[in-house]
């Protein structure tokens, strides 16, 4: 492990990290509130650190060289960081002056889970809301792949960081410099998060809600300016915007791109998306009938609550438009499933991801297949490229791992006195990084009163399923560390 | 006139035998002096030793005076440069090359005139496949060929012995069903070629040749008690070049299809390449496979690995366990008479294929196709009639034909006519022409087209 590049790169994101903080300090300057200092002052700490440890640890002549453990530790520390520093604002503005809090806080925003501590959330200035919705953001595409982006010097490098960040079992290059792709990625995001903004204008929201929502949309983050989430607005329109965009962020980017780019094939040729779209219709269906038997009597408005519920879970975004934890079981237990689904490869969403469950599916099928056929020599094909056995393999040890880790984290839960339902919906809608759960952390409820380890535990839980397990546990193992 | 022909294969063998019967001076390279020694011992060709490739050997083999180079070696990229070589230093005026690979195939720009000029691809696995397919359409037929575009068929099957017209007299068959139109041009019966009158009489185990419109051939087929019912299941023994492609042609057909193949490394690229097929790993002649995989439903057992008795045995083998039809890939000419009297429904042969394309190519004059039948003991000719010909214009019966040519069929603009004797050709007709080997020099006065090679 070489310590020097890796402090500097770390030193070189949080300047990066302390810069954003000047756009709320911004708008709390313009809205005239007290918590201009708190960024001033948060902006000088993050920016500061960062510039004293990258001078400190300045290469000099010599190039920077990344390699696979230092891509791995500067992308977990890189993430542990930014949630104790995006914290500050919120411990020296008052408005959660517990540093669990505010880390909990901070990296539900940076993992865009969307699980929040606040209970009044209406309460808080526009420039701790404005930030808040902003960790969602940059944590959407991914602060490391911006850094990766900006930061001239990472050249090679940048590819170990942009792995170990990017979500989904293959990483494919869009672009042959891995700078250029990185760009691209962040300006198809910048594009598409514009383009909702305008829509949710038009739907009578006012421009400060529209550019905190759409953030949170396209990071499939949740939170909300409002108490209530979307549920505040009660209009058909903008439920079918950000049904839209919640779903337009739950797909490929790099899809997203070739369309930009004219190449409109490859959207019909992905087998992912359709199962991804399959999934989600055939779930809306189910849960549509659900609803429509127990809840809602009128169909029209049972398929829109299910539609917009099954979207937003789907994309592991966490919005809200009805408390379904009032819902029947059948609902309940489709959400809590798709909690573990999550979006696709390559999006802002998170859970196992759909590549990896269709992957693993196909993979199980064969395994049936060949008890048919004992000689028969099957690949598991996707969009008619084979699936070496390796990738295979590390899906499989995701999976194992995922559940194992979610069940792990729910025994923890539990033995701190939180119920059953408590400790698993918590656990599923934090690895998942969905946000709102069941029983004490219900849609209309928050986390405030999970205990403090709880929280502990439910960041690492967040941190884990937003950088897909492996960057973060690879640090766990003695072998790392090994010279 | 003179011929060079690169690679003294099957294909090359059997190209440099019929040219140098036609009395062509005939040139063999080839870099194998064993076998080289075995064709200048069984052919009136003269044979040089050494790589097509090299311009030293071309040479040598007197490329200057050449008009014709045939390029068939193993190696594609040989072939290529031969042709090359032959157009760029020689200017001889037709290079045939025969190509492989399938994405280097006929319509790519590569061969153009001013690339690489050259002016026949031929691709014998291409063929093969061609003739796979032509078989699993009409699976009672054990030979199928196509002309007039595909709208005329010539299909060679044998009579089961206990079918209907067994012992029926050839006009009896009109008889029995007076809107079928079909001309059965040959009988063979053991090892004769036998030119059927209306008298002949069918027997059990006589082998037909029959032409007919391609649209009616299921009805032929039925008619002569042949099995018409296509298949649905298909194994496929040998996963090389050949059995992948038939594999792929057969996918897109949506029949089900199970491909196996003995090394490892290849069944996993074959199952990356494949989509539907089933891909096996094992011995296709193993009988706990074969049974294993349900061989007594199987409609087709294909053998196309590159041992030829394997494929025989495979196939018999797969006959024996109940297989409904089991084809045979065999290279070997003179393993072909044997085929059919042990059992294998048909034969795939894939330099016989590519022979007879390079045939057609270099027959001279109006003649459209040539094709080779019955260990070349006839020939099937596709023409164009033209006004100057004695057999245009005149009913049939006013014809003297050499005998055991017959007219199969006439096609004039989008009409089939299968010919009696008051049929007329009219100048601008495709004539489909089955013609015994030993009468094709009085077919040529007759047709006033040369049935020579070229001028």
């Amino acid at each position: 492990m070489k310590a020097r590049p890796v402090l500097y790169t770390l030193g070189a994101f949080l300047f990066i990290l302390g810069l954003t903080m000047l756009i709320p300090l911004a708008c709390s300057l313009y809205y005239g509130e007290a918590d201009a200092w708190g960024f001033i002052l948060s902006f000088g700490i993050t920016s500061g650190t960062g510039g004293v440890l990258s001078f400190a640890c300045r290469p000099g002549e010599k190039k920077i060289v990344l390699g696979h453990r230092e891509g791995f530790l500067i992308v977990s520390a890189g993430w542990i960081f930014a949630a104790f520093f995006g914290g500050l604002p919120y411990m020296i503005h008052g408005a959660l002056p517990a540093l669990t809090d505010a880390y909990f806080e901070t990296m539900s925003g940076f993992t865009t889970t969307g699980a929040t501590v606040i209970n009044k959330i209406e309460a808080l200035p526009h420039g701790i809301l404005l930030w808040r919705s902003m960790t969602q953001w940059l944590g959407g595409m991914g602060i490391i792949i911006l850094s990766v982006a900006i930061l001239p010097f990472l050249g090679v490098g940048g590819r170990q960081l942009f792995r170990a960040e990017l979500p989904g079992p293959v990483k494919d290059k869009l672009l042959p410099r891995i700078a250029e792709t990185a760009r691209s990625l962040w300006m198809v995001y910048g594009i598409i998060t514009a383009a909702g903004f305008i829509l949710l204008l038009f739907g009578g929201m006012s421009a400060f809600d529209s550019i905190n929502h759409i953030f949170c949309a396209m990071a499939t983050g949740g939170f909300s300016t409002k108490d209530s989430s979307i549920a505040w607005f009660n209009s058909a329109y903008i439920d079918g915007v950000f049904i839209v965009f919640m779903l337009l962020a739950g797909i490929n980017f790099t899809l997203h791109y070739q369309v930009l780019t004219g190449n409109f094939r490859s959207l019909f040729q992905n087998s992912e998306l359709r199962f991804f779209l399959g999934t989600l219709l055939a779930v809306t269906l189910l849960i549509t009938l659900d609803l429509r038997l127990h809840v809602f009597p009128e169909i029209g408005k049972a398929f829109r609550y299910a539609l917009f519920q099954a979207s937003s879970i789907i994309t592991t975004t966490g919005f809200v438009t009805d408390n379904f934890a009032r819902w029947p079981a059948f609902s309940q237990i489709i959400l809590v499933i798709l909690m573990f689904i999550g979006g696709s490869a390559g999006s802002t969403g998170g859970g196992i991801k759909c590549v990896r469950l269709l992957l693993l599916i196909k993979h199980s099928y064969q395994e049936l297949y060949r008890l048919i056929h004992p000689h028969a020599v099957t690949q598991v094909k996707l969009d008619n490229m084979t699936v070496p056995p390796d990738v295979m393999k590390s899906i499989w040890g995701f999976f194992a791992l995922y559940i194992g880790l979610a069940v792990l984290a729910t025994i923890l839960m539990s033995s701190l006195g939180l119920d059953m339902l408590t400790s698993f919906a918590s656990v599923a809608a934090t690895i998942g990084n969905i946000g709102p759960g069941l029983g004490l952390v219900h849609p209309a409820s928050t986390y405030s009163e999970v205990p403090t380890l709880g929280k502990w535990i439910l960041s690492f839980c967040m941190l884990i399923g937003r950088l897909e397990i492996y960057t973060v546990l690879v640090l766990l193992i003695p072998e790392f560390w090994k010279k | 006139m003179k011929v060079i022909i690169i690679g003294a294969g099957e294909v090359g063998y059997h190209i440099a035998d019929s040219l140098s019967r036609e009395g062509i001076d005939t040139v063999v390279i080839d870099r194998d002096e064993e076998r080289l020694h075995e064709v200048s011992e069984m052919l009136d060709v003269q044979t040089v030793l050494g790589s097509g490739s090299s311009p030293e050997i071309l040479k040598q083999a007197g490329m200057a005076q050449a008009e014709m180079v045939i390029a068939v070696t193993d190696s594609d990229e040989t072939n290529m440069i031969a042709c090359l070589l032959a157009s760029t230093q020689c200017r001889i005026p037709i290079r045939i090359a025969r190509i492989r690979n399938q994405e280097l195939n006929g319509d790519c720009a590569l061969f153009g005139t001013d690339r690489l000029n050259i002016d026949l691809i031929i691709n014998p696995e291409r063929e093969a496949v061609s003739n796979v397919m032509d078989l699993l359409e009409f699976p009672g037929a054990a030979e199928v060929f196509s002309f007039a575009g595909g709208r005329i068929r010539l299909l060679g099957f044998q009579i089961d012995p206990s079918a209907a017209v067994i012992g029926k007299k050839l006009f009896d068959l009109r008889a029995m069903e007076p809107a079928f139109k079909v001309l059965i041009t040959a009988i063979v019966r053991g090892e004769k070629l036998i030119v059927p009158s209306g008298g002949s009489v069918i027997e059990g185990g006589d082998y037909l040749f029959a032409v007919t419109d391609a649209a009616r051939v299921r009805e032929l087929l039925r008619f002569f008690g042949k099995d018409t019912e296509p298949p649905r299941r298909i194994i496929i023994i040998g996963g090389g070049d050949t059995g992948l492609m038939i594999a792929e042609a057969i996918e897109q057909k949506n029949i089900t299809v199970k491909l196996i193949e003995k090394k490892h490394a290849r069944c996993e690229f074959l199952a990356s390449r494949l989509d539907k097929t089933v891909v096996l790993h094992g011995d296709g002649t193993s009988q706990e496979l074969l049974k294993e995989e349900n061989i007594e439903e199987t409609d087709f057992f294909i053998a196309v690995t590159n041992d030829e008795e394997a494929n025989i045995l495979g196939a018999l083998l797969a006959k024996q366990l109940g297989a409904r039809k089991v084809l045979s890939l065999i290279n070997r000419i003179d393993y072909i008479p044997i085929v059919s009297r042990v059992g294998i429904d048909g034969v795939i042969n894939p330099r016989h294929a590519a022979l007879s394309r390079i045939l057609h190519y270099i027959r001279k004059g109006k003649v459209l196709s040539a094709t080779p039948l019955r260990d070349e003991k006839a020939e099937v000719f596709e023409f164009i009639a033209l006004e100057t010909s004695e057999i245009t214009d005149r009913p049939f019966k006013e014809i003297h034909f050499p005998s055991g040519t017959i007219v199969g069929a006439i096609c004039r603009g989008e009409e089939i006519i299968i010919p009696d004797g008051d049929s007329v050709i009219r100048p601008g007709d495709h004539v489909v022409i089955f013609t015994p080997r030993s009468a094709i020099g009085e077919l040529e006065k007759l047709l006033t087209v040369k049935l020579e090679y070229f001028a």
